[in-house]
């Protein structure tokens, strides 16, 4: 389907208010990715991130008719999913507080982790976990989700060239990170 | 050897494709080819009575506000309309039991008996007073 026959975001808006289920799916479809990408961003957990994007795309159904600029749905409905986020990764301290710490459950042997692919996912989650959150939520966007600086800066309510330093410096710190592990090479042809 | 992508201040420089591929692996579909099917079913679900009542509530201010409206209106119009034509066809009908009558009629008409003979003290009275 070509771009410009795909409906606005405001025109999906405004008939999911009139409860069109299938606007409604549509908006699911187009940021359940970028929804989860943001609350991984901020979680750092799957399961998190999970729970926090579905809640969101409720919570924002809910409340769509706060939605004062239906044309930038997604920008609004980002601010839904690091609110959520963040209340999750409150609550979970607060329940889990002798749990432990990401980065040592992360060496924990799981059934997950029996495959390098596995192996990869918890050393990245591991790297991002060292990065800040805005960081983590930029370069999950820009290079997980293929979200452009432009569109990342509108739906984050952060200036273009923030978003550029913010990707600069994830990048680097990640591609160090993951320099830094023995056989990390053969990890990425894994995941290549 | 990961490829070091320095960072060039271009406007949009492109993607670290090796990045990329490892961060995909943060992908749920890299684990799960249906994961974002289920999501949206997920999410589609819980929606399923928030999107039924808001259809609702587009039908409600259509047809059924209209209708509630003329519930309540409709029975006092007819009632208005009956009591107002049953007043207008009294008004219209002719009365039999009506008589024209002219004021010396209507004075005379309620006294009774004959008339008062008037004597000579009466008159001479009225004239010591007049």
């Amino acid at each position: 389907m070509n771009t410009s026959e795909m409906p606005s975001d405001g025109e999906l808006v405004r008939r999911a208010r009139k409860g069109e289920e299938l606007a409604f799916g549509m908006l699911v479809r187009r940021y359940q990715r970028p929804a989860y990408a943001v609350a991984l961003g901020v979680t750092g957990r799957h399961e998190d991130a999970e729970d926090a994007a579905q809640e969101s795309f409720l919570v924002a159904l809910d409340r769509l008719d706060e939605c004062r600029s239906p044309e930038r749905f997604g920008g609004w409905l980002m601010t839904i999913v690091r609110n959520r986020s963040k209340n999750l990764v409150r609550r979970e301290s607060l329940r889990e507080t002798d749990e432990l710490p990401l980065g040592a459950r992360s060496r924990v042997p799981t059934p997950d982790r029996v495959t390098e692919a596995a192996e990869l996912r918890g050393l990245l989650r591991e790297a991002l976990q060292g990065l800040p959150e805005v960081q983590r939520q930029v370069v999950l966007l820009h290079d997980l989700e293929g979200w452009k600086h432009r569109e990342i800066a509108e739906r984050l309510d952060l200036p273009c060239g923030t978003v550029r330093s913010h990707l600069h410096f994830a990048r680097k710190a990640l591609r160090a990170a993951l320099r830094a592990v023995p056989g990390m090479p053969d990890l990425m042809r894994v995941a290549q | 050897m990961i490829r070091i992508h320095e960072f060039d201040g271009a406007d949009e420089p492109g993607l670290d494709r090796e990045l990329r591929a490892a961060l995909s692996v943060l992908d749920p579909e890299s684990r799960d080819p249906n994961y974002w099917l289920r999501f949206r079913w997920w999410v589609m679900s819980g929606a399923a009575g928030e999107l039924a009542r808001r259809r609702q509530a587009v039908s409600l201010t259509v047809g059924d506000v209209l209708e509630s409206w003329a519930r309540a209106l409709l029975p006092t119009a007819a009632l208005v309309a009956a009591v107002a034509s049953m007043l207008l066809l009294r008004a219209e009908e002719p009365s039999n039991d009506f008589q024209p009558l002219v004021v010396e009629e209507l004075l005379l008409s309620e006294v009774g008996g004959g008339v008062v003979p008037i004597d000579a003290s009466a008159l001479t009275f009225a004239a010591e007073i007049f």
